[in-house]
């Protein structure tokens, strides 16, 4: 007991020391493949995109350190108003957007344009770990005690899907579906689940917007209409095709640099980067993201509470999300939903959602011997 | 007691606590290994785009084979089109980055408004096309391609988000329909099409620029005179050409109708038929030149041998009959002078077939021209040759050449005899081997010809050819074309001069054909080439004269080559000594 309150007490030297740097380390090679081809995307300039990326990261990543110096306790306590605060910027914004006629997912803070619904998916993350903490086995098994759980993915989800934004409220069902999952709830919900979708699916169709329809349509047959709705997939297929295994080399891929490319510098940036540095760049770049999904996962499993297991393992599960998500998106796996590849296109938003995220997660490492309690 | 039983719990507990944590790591584990699985399908997925089908052309044939086209057209189109200029350096044809305009139709909010604002600044705008385009569902449009900077001005002023440009080489002809047939046009992709653009591809398409032995001045004057013609006779077309008669260089050479290259889009086929080097045409008496050198110069005849030309000649139930009819015996001369049928059919005879063929063959009158454009008609020569079609060969029935090669062969008989192969391309060094002269007839018998041409515009048929001071030679030539039931057709004639001057040393062989004329007051109804052909060359001369700056000789009748010919003309109303051309002096 006594070693574990020293530890916790040691100095802030101690603790920058002691800090996870591999992470850091990890976190900063991903950013720099997003630079490189940012400023690739550009043709070989920093601006209009690098520039403003580097400087994003820079301030995000001293934000990140700072969240990770912060007692876990400190956030144990802070997950639920920094949900609440989340909900409240997305009813804001759903109130601004109503009064501006239009959709509007940005609210501007000046130095950068905050998305609510990039941050909602660290606070369900934050608020999800805070209900399961303090939850017995028996509790999780039980149907009442998740109905909180549902509430608390399920607001966000309504107010994102107002916006509307079907892929993000998607990627945070997901994401909480998979914290409940891994911390134990029944099984047979998660089938259960899945099952009742697929039912779902032919009466929300009904529902979808005809530009979402046409994305589901082109996944299932991109080469109907090559110049058109399947444009982005099949040219984004060209890209990575012409890559082949080396590259086309920095600066020299031509689909991008041609416009041919679509939003090469947000969604696209995976192909961008696949076709001048080929498949060994591409499976680089995979693998980078593979071990930071790893060091969450390990960050979460050495944790000796259960908030910075959920904490660590949420982001985890979150940040891999949508790595795949985009990954496969430009690949012509799924569908073309608008995610960003974390860390690496060009966004402010994404950019400091991931940075918070990875922030948690070591203050997670930082403190994982701390006692928390209820 | 109460202790053991707190132990018990707590113990329960701790081990419930212990299972729901195995659970938990579990879970962990089986969601580690779900996005595990995850990482390798993706990359799976991007070793089979990359590799697998990275090199061969996959599903989406259609757009790889867009995409490889494009990048097989930059690298051509990082080469720049070669110019192309005239012998003085006159550009005619080049290669400027011109804008193309485009629409986004998703970024246009108002089709019709804008389609209205594009239609004020390209008149010619097909509006329902545009508006189609602009409402459609596709995210590109072509509007116009290579506009001008103005144009492109008043498209930025309307300040509309959905217009875009693209910048492509775009060919130029500041000439526009001036040479169009000789110079011809390519397409938007650098492919020659027609004239040289086509037969000098790879000339041009290699950056390299390609100089002709045009030159411009004489071209638009050339031109000019035919388009005048061509109007005044209400004529459907014509064609001529200016030729060096020593080098066989083409300084001018027309076909119309024309078009402007620039526009080569929208020329019809009747534009684009070149008259000169493609149309075959029954050309007629021209064609006594080469029978009348081939008796000099095949079977060493005299300009005093005699043709009896009293009647016409029957072969089967055709007759060949004189138009100017002398009903007499004709000296060569005279037969050349009055363009005798009978006497040329005569003279053709005397030669015999092997040999009149042979000459017409080494005059390049039999093969298709070897010229620097492949736009080129093949003759029709009778086949059989039978003698019958030797006779109707030496004044120019049953056999079709070429307006180009004809001049050629025309200038071989008066510049001293030697073969003209005719160029358009002007030679790119000196440093090689000056061109071997082939000689088709003696310089005297080439002299003796000169002679007969100028008695032709002395007091022969072609009067009107005349110019005081340049010593015009040459020979008229109406045929009447075939008609659409066979047989010849009187009313569809075609009137066609060939000439050369200063005629006792040629330097200029000058062509001119005009394909169907109508007679008009001015010419008492004829269309007949004296009438038509022959003023036209006066006044080609006359510009050429002025632009070439070639003075006038004071003129002298007893001077005049034509002078010792008087021994053999026995018209009646043609009087020795006298002054042979009436001048308005």
């Amino acid at each position: 007991m006594s070693r574990i309150a020293l530890r916790a007490d040691k100095s802030l030297w101690y603790k920058i020391l002691h800090m996870n740097w591999g992470l850091v380390f990890l976190i900063c090679c991903v950013t720099g493949v997003g630079i490189a081809a940012l400023y690739s995307a550009a043709g070989g300039s920093f601006s209009p995109w690098a520039e403003r990326q580097l400087l994003r990261f820079g301030v995000g990543l001293a934000g990140m350190l700072v969240i990770a110096l912060i007692d876990i306790k400190i956030w144990y306590k802070l997950a639920w108003p920094i949900y609440f605060l989340g909900l409240a910027m997305l009813v804001l914004v759903e109130i601004k957007g109503h009064i501006g006629m239009g959709a509007q997912r940005w609210i501007n803070l000046g130095f950068v344009q905050l998305q609510p619904s990039e941050l909602m998916k660290i606070a369900v993350v934050l608020a999800l770990a805070r209900h399961f903490h303090g939850a017995s086995p028996e509790d999780v098994r039980r149907i009442p005690f998740l109905v909180i759980p549902a509430i608390v993915i399920l607001a966000p989800v309504a107010l994102v899907l107002l916006q509307p934004d079907l892929g993000t409220a998607l990627m945070i069902i997901m994401a909480g579906a998979g914290m409940v999952f891994t911390v134990g709830a029944p099984a047979w919900l998660f089938i259960a689940g899945i099952a009742g979708t697929a039912a779902i699916i032919p009466i929300a169709w009904q529902f979808m917007h005809d530009y979402q329809k046409q994305r589901v349509m082109t996944f299932l047959d991109p080469e109907s209409d090559p110049l058109g709705a399947g444009y982005h997939i099949t040219q984004s297929k060209i890209a990575l095709g012409s890559g082949g295994l080396e590259g086309k080399g920095f600066l020299q891929g031509t689909q991008s640099h041609l416009n041919f490319l679509p939003e090469k510098q947000t969604d696209f940036i995976f192909t961008l980067w696949a076709e001048e540095w080929g498949l060994l760049g591409g499976l680089a770049l995979l693998g980078l993201f593979a071990l930071l999904f790893l060091y969450g996962l390990v960050i979460g499993y050495r944790c000796r509470h259960n908030f910075g297991r959920y904490l660590a393992m949420g982001i985890s599960i979150n940040f891999s999300l949508y790595v795949f998500i985009n990954i496969a998106m430009v690949m012509g796996l799924i569908p073309v939903v608008g995610a960003p590849l974390p860390m690496v296109s060009y966004g402010g938003t994404s950019m400091l959602a991931a940075l918070i995220g990875f922030g948690l997660m070591m203050s997670c490492h930082t403190y994982r011997h701390s006692k928390v309690t209820r | 007691m109460i202790l053991r039983q707190m132990r018990r719990n707590a113990i329960r507990i701790e081990g419930e606590h212990s299972a729901a944590l195995e659970r938990a790591r579990g879970r962990l584990v089986l969601l580690g290994m779900v996005f595990a699985l995850a990482y390798a399908v993706i990359a799976v997925r991007v070793f089979d785009l990359a590799v697998l089908q990275g090199d061969v052309p996959r599903m989406e044939g259609e757009v790889v084979a867009a995409d490889e086209g494009l990048q097989e057209k930059e690298q051509v189109a990082s080469i720049r089109r070669g110019d192309i200029y005239d012998r003085n350096g006159e550009l005619l044809a080049t290669t400027l980055k011109a804008a193309s305009l485009y629409a986004d139709p998703a970024l246009i909010l108002e089709p019709q408004k804008v389609t209205q604002r594009l239609a004020r600044i390209f008149p010619d705008l097909d509006q329902a096309q545009t508006l189609k385009d602009l409402e459609g569902a596709r995210r590109f449009a072509w509007i116009r391609r290579g506009i001008t900077p103005d144009q492109q001005q008043e498209i930025l002023a309307l300040g509309e988000p959905g217009l875009g440009f693209e910048y492509e080489d775009t060919r130029i002809y500041p000439q526009g329909a001036l040479a169009t047939h000789l110079v011809g046009y390519a397409d938007r992709d650098g492919n020659g099409l027609a004239g040289v653009e086509r037969s000098y591809q790879d000339v041009l398409a290699t950056g390299n620029d390609l100089h002709l032995t045009l030159d411009l001045r004489l071209q638009h004057a050339l031109r000019r005179e035919l388009g005048a013609a061509v109007q005044e006779f209400q004529a459907i077309g014509a064609a001529g050409v200016i030729l060096d008669a020593q080098t066989g260089e083409v300084l001018a050479g027309v076909s119309l109708p024309d078009f402007d290259i620039n526009k080569a889009g929208s020329a019809t086929d009747e534009q684009e038929f070149s008259r000169l080097t493609l149309g075959v045409y029954e050309l007629g008496s021209m064609f006594k030149i080469f029978s009348t050198a081939a008796l000099l110069e095949t079977v060493n005849g005299s300009l005093g041998q005699t043709f009896d030309a009293t009647k016409p000649i029957r072969i089967g139930r055709f007759s060949i009959n004189d138009y100017h009819a002398q009903k007499r015996v004709l000296t060569v001369p005279e037969v050349f002078m009055y363009s005798s049928n009978i006497g040329a059919a005569l003279m053709g005879k005397t030669v015999g077939t092997e040999k009149l063929r042979a000459f017409y063959r080494d005059l390049g009158l039999i093969d298709p021209l070897k010229f620097d454009v492949r736009e080129i008609g093949s003759p029709e020569v009778p086949h059989p040759w039978r003698e019958a079609s030797t006779l109707t060969a030496s004044y120019g029935h049953g056999i079709s050449t070429t307006p180009l090669q004809l001049a050629s062969a025309a200038a071989s008989v008066v510049n001293g005899g030697f073969l003209v192969q005719p160029k358009l391309v002007a030679q790119q060094d000196n440093s090689g081997e000056p061109e071997k002269k082939v000689r088709v007839i003696s310089q005297e018998n080439s002299e003796k010809m000169r002679a007969l041409w100028r008695l032709v515009v002395t007091q022969g048929t072609a009067k009107n050819a005349d110019v005081p001071g340049y010593d015009i030679g040459g020979k008229t030539g109406t045929a009447e074309k075939v008609g659409a039931r066979g047989g010849y057709d009187r009313k569809r004639l075609i009137s066609s001069f060939v000439g050369a001057f200063p005629m006792n040393d040629p330097k200029y062989v000058v062509m001119i054909m005009v394909d169907e004329p109508k007679g008009n007051k001015k010419t008492y109804g004829y269309a007949t080439a004296g009438w038509v052909a022959a003023p036209v060359m006066a006044k080609v001369v006359t510009s050429m004269a002025s632009i070439l700056g070639i003075p006038a000789d004071a003129y002298d009748p007893a001077k005049d080559i034509v002078y010792n010919l008087d021994r053999y003309i026995h018209d009646p109303k043609h009087k020795k000594g006298k002054t042979l051309v009436s001048y308005h002096e």
